[in-house]
């Protein structure tokens, strides 16, 4: 991917990361509509939609935020083929619904396609981290807080009165046990590793 | 994995291991794919509690800019759509609409006479946190709590909400709502001094509600000097100056 030449819409992502409210602002003017009407002819509403596009935009922004997401395809394509995927998966998990797919409206364009794939892995990642997050013990989420907010690990140990060497040990073994509540999940799977 | 690979992690990503070492970690990164795979885990982990805790206020804020910007967005496409086909969402917003202006006509006949207490003014507004996430059993119940004035129970609730997702900013303003009325003013005041002093859009409404924290414990000299704060494009600008002039 890094080869590949940035597509001019990564202001977009810029944009997101930065909080510019001009960008969030364009986002909603200029992608949000094909969204909404998609989802209003697929058995949603407004409303569906607003909560659609609202958490896609959270999650563009975590990936942006995090692991500085590179667009090389236009930002239109990559943000509705996320919606409408978010959107579908919706309709399958409330039964009764049926499902139907325009496909008029499907975008062909391969760089969008692994991109937007790439960003739902991302968003499912990141709802198993937290949730998981939440079964360590108490002593595991204060160590891992105060090591992500203070960043020196010296001063992480002081503020908790431990040694350095012991601070980092328990910092590793912290997210040794993530890692393991992670991998032995039932939801594992759709993480690709 | 044994507690030694996870030590390696941290010092592979710290950036501390010996050369020696380090050939060693590459190899068996190469050969032993469960290694491998559970440091990519654990790498992606620690990329993630970086995130989510370091740029906590950051999340934060940007939450709360795109709730307004979203909320701008839809609110006239909602109206469009009330005129056009009555739905059952759209009859929820009715009422809440109706609701509200019965809650500002209230407002306003009560607000003619007397000196001012808390009670003239914490009318608040119905919550909906439903719209936003029908899968989720707590955000109803929260919802439904504080609609009920159990503040109490929704407090239970917003605990639980904000366990999972620690930055969620309009379940932490209507948390620190349901503290004030259940007069729990300390707890109130450290978490709508922090939504204050934020750069979110629920910045100015936490300004008010500490005003009223406040006026609720008779300390009229504080509730003044908050209100002071409020500037004038806030939503509840009016109102505070009402109050301010009642206090002097």
């Amino acid at each position: 991917m890094s080869d590949k030449k940035l597509h001019e819409d990564q202001k977009y992502i810029d944009g997101l990361a930065e909080n510019n409210a001009f960008i969030i602002q364009a986002i909603y003017d200029k992608f949000a509509p094909k969204v909404i009407n998609y989802i209003k002819q697929n058995s949603g509403d407004a409303y569906d939609a607003q909560d659609v596009i609202q958490e896609t935009i959270i999650t563009i922004y975590n990936q942006a935020k995090q692991k500085k997401l590179q667009l090389t395809c236009p930002f239109d394509a990559y943000f509705f083929l996320l919606c409408k995927r978010k959107w579908l998966n919706q309709l399958k998990k409330s039964k009764g619904k049926e499902v139907t797919i325009n496909e008029e409206v499907l975008s062909k364009d391969d760089d969008a396609q692994v991109l937007s794939f790439e960003t739902s892995i991302f968003e499912n990642k990141q709802a198993l981290f937290n949730e998981m997050f939440q079964q360590l013990g108490d002593a595991c989420k204060d160590l891992l807080k105060a090591t992500f907010k203070i960043k020196s690990m010296e001063e992480v140990a002081k503020s908790l009165d431990i040694t350095y060497a012991y601070a980092r040990k328990k910092k590793s073994l912290c997210i040794g046990q993530l890692t393991k509540l992670v991998k032995a999940s039932p939801k594992f799977n759709r993480l690709n590793y | 994995m044994e507690e030694q690979d996870y030590i390696q992690f941290e010092a592979y990503l710290v950036g501390d291991l010996s050369e020696e070492d380090l050939l060693a970690f590459n190899m068996r990164l190469e050969s032993d794919p469960e290694f491998n795979k559970s440091f990519e885990i654990y790498k992606d982990l620690t990329s993630n509690l970086e995130h989510q805790i370091a740029n906590e206020r950051e999340i934060f804020d940007f939450k709360a800019n795109l709730d307004v910007i979203s909320s701008q967005h839809f609110n006239a496409i909602h109206d469009e759509d009330l005129i056009i086909k009555p739905s059952p969402t759209s009859n929820f917003y009715k009422y809440a609409v109706a609701a509200s202006v019965v809650i500002l006509l209230g407002f306003f006949v009560f607000n003619q006479f007397g000196s001012p207490s808390y009670d003239d003014y914490n009318n608040f507004d119905a919550i909906s946190l439903t719209v936003r996430s029908a899968e989720d059993d707590s955000f109803s119940k929260a919802e439904q709590n504080f609609n009920s004035q159990n503040y109490d129970d929704a407090i239970v609730v917003f605990n639980t909400i904000l366990e999972a997702d620690f930055s969620n900013l309009e379940i932490q303003l209507y948390k620190s709502i349901a503290l004030v009325e259940t007069n729990q003013f300390e707890e109130a005041e450290v978490l709508l001094n922090k939504l204050s002093n934020g750069n979110s859009a629920y910045k100015n409404k936490a300004k008010w509600i500490l005003a009223l924290n406040y006026l609720k414990q008779n300390k009229e000299s504080e509730c003044i000097n908050v209100l002071k704060t409020i500037p004038q494009d806030a939503e509840d600008y009016k109102t505070a100056q009402e109050l301010m002039k009642k206090l002097d």
